[in-house]
């Protein structure tokens, strides 16, 4: 290799890195116009039932307290504000968390998926992350798939007696990584390998969305656990006070005695 | 070159004139730069507030999210490069040159989904195989297997360009000249539930507060050595989203005096408003969709 083209072989490298590291973790949300019209309206059609029982559940909950509407405004806030945030990462990269898990173990997935579908459409409109077009897609993979995982793992990890700090970080990183996975079949499943089909255009995705999506799932895991025990020291009373929060496992108790 | 590219002279030229002459205008006035100062979270408030500023800001909101959604649709329904091109340029010059936002800004706004762009495509492009694809455009022989470039590969991620383009400039036309605010009014015309609505009002005015709050304990955390490193770091995130979120909660209650007291019943009233959507913006509209039906079955 000439100096000339080790230049620019080296040029080449730090531009995939810099697209493969430094790209922002939100870019998971797949892009507005780019999934064909007809799997825009399959993920959508998939997402109405969950989104019908969580709007159904919280009616109830509101029609039971009609206080906890500003509760819900603010959980759902909250997960908009801390998947906005930078977080602290190892590569020095942009990455953001999902929130969905940690919202869906404090608040329940049901809620979740409605107050996710709202956070997503919030960022189509404010950041440009994720589309109109999109939604559906994004919300069962990061307000649907995702949530339900983390809210699973972790009532069965309460089941099972697990440490309480184990069980936060297995549900919400494990959580994410169902999130990225499902991401991928979407995506692969609209633009399957010529060669492969769409097995093989799956591995192409996890692949080229690996790099951020793994240490990301670790450092959301790792977040959580530190909010979840925070909340659970601090904020015990304010947790058990509000109904809403009641039908949720996280009570408090398993920690505190 | 194919013939079929001369479709887009004029509106290429047109587009290119008008952010000429806008630019040339804005010389004459002050230079914006640096009026917000660089924090994060910035971009949030970055889109809604040109939407306040754009000159399109007192067309109706249910007229430009209807156009908007319609050209976004076509983007994606129709699969034709050529029709998503012409959105893409149609789009640019509604928003720059009606809209008035500077051009510099929008090209900033449009390279947002890049990475998701290119990283998406370079997939799609790129086929991995262990034999050699019969009829690829290029192949790489890799250890023991094949990087193919086929021919349909490439023309879906040309498309594809085109689409996201299109389909992410009229979404962009939307949010960049209609503040959230009356989106949801939009929405609730489209008979999404109040709860939604309501939630959507509050989330939105919450989402603001909660920001603001966040900087101001990343500040007293980093002035008390909060992120000095790695583990630091995480320990200072965690216990301020932590804090954030008790802080809120006790605030929600107070909002929720706040509302009670002045009278909610489950419903907030803004006051709305009243635009019109004039018959020559109407017509318009119109006439650029019937037009980009014409390319469609002109040049499929």
């Amino acid at each position: 290799m000439t100096k000339k083209e080790g230049r620019w072989m080296s040029v080449s490298i730090a531009a995939a890195v810099y697209f493969m590291f430094g790209q922002n973790a939100l870019a998971m949300h797949i892009m507005e116009g780019y999934l064909p019209a007809g799997y825009c309206i399959f993920w959508g059609a998939l997402c109405i039932p969950f989104l019908v029982y969580g709007f159904i559940k919280i009616r109830r909950i509101v029609s039971e307290n009609r206080r906890s509407i500003t509760l819900l405004a603010m959980a759902g806030a909250f997960i908009f504000v801390i998947s906005s945030l930078k977080i602290p990462s190892v590569t020095g990269s942009c990455s953001h968390m999902t929130g969905t898990g940690l919202g869906a173990i404090l608040f329940g997935a049901f809620p979740v998926s409605i107050l996710g579908i709202i956070v997503l459409l919030f960022q189509a409109i404010l950041l440009a992350h994720g589309g109109l077009t999109t939604l559906g897609a994004n919300t069962f993979s990061m307000a649907i798939a995702g949530p339900f995982v983390s809210y699973g793992l972790y009532v069965l990890g309460k089941k099972l007696k697990w440490n309480q700090k184990v069980n936060v970080f297995v549900a919400c990183s494990v959580g994410d990584l169902f999130t990225y996975c499902v991401t991928a079949f979407q995506l692969a499943l609209a633009y399957p390998s010529e060669t492969g089909g769409v097995a093989a255009s799956m591995v192409k995705f996890l692949g080229v969305f690996a790099p951020t999506q793994l240490p990301l799932a670790v450092i959301e895991g790792l977040l959580s656990v530190v909010i979840v025990i925070a909340l659970e020291s601090y904020a015990t009373p304010e947790l058990k006070s509000i109904g809403f929060l009641s039908d949720t496992p996280v009570k408090g108790e398993s920690v505190n005695e | 070159m194919d013939p079929k590219m001369l479709i887009f002279l004029i509106p290429a030229a047109a587009l290119a004139a008008g952010i000429l002459i806008g630019t040339l205008k804005a010389g004459h006035h002050s230079h914006h730069h640096g009026m917000f100062g660089h924090k994060h979270g910035e971009a949030t408030v970055s889109i809604d507030m040109y939407a306040f500023q754009s000159a399109l800001y007192s067309l109706n909101p249910m007229f430009k999210t209807i156009y908007a959604i319609t050209l976004l649709m076509l983007s994606v329904c129709m699969n034709n490069l050529y029709v998503s091109v012409l959105i893409l340029l149609l789009s640019t010059f509604i928003i720059v040159v009606l809209g008035k936002l500077p051009f510099s800004r929008f090209l900033n706004l449009m390279t947002i989904p890049f990475v998701f762009l290119i990283v998406g495509t370079i997939v799609i492009l790129l086929d991995f195989s262990w034999e050699p694809a019969a009829g690829a455009l290029g192949s790489v022989h890799l250890f023991n297997f094949y990087i193919n470039v086929t021919k349909t590969g490439l023309t879906t991620t040309v498309l594809l360009w085109g689409k996201c383009l299109g389909a992410i400039s009229a979404m962009y036309m939307m949010s960049l000249t209609t503040p959230s605010g009356e989106l949801f009014t939009v929405l609730e015309r489209m008979h999404v539930p109040s709860l939604i609505i309501e939630l959507m009002n509050m989330m939105y005015r919450f989402i603001f507060t909660m920001m603001d709050t966040q900087s101001r304990m990343k500040n007293a955390a980093e002035s008390r050595l909060g992120y000095k490193d790695y583990r630091t770091s995480i320990k200072s995130f965690g216990s301020t989203a932590s804090n954030l979120l008790v802080v809120s909660f006790k605030k929600a209650n107070a909002y929720y005096d706040a509302l009670e007291s002045r009278g909610y019943d489950g419903r907030m009233h803004f006051l709305q408003e009243e635009k019109k959507a004039p018959g020559r913006e109407r017509v318009l509209a119109v006439l650029s969709v019937v037009y980009l039906f014409a390319v469609f079955f002109v040049l499929r």
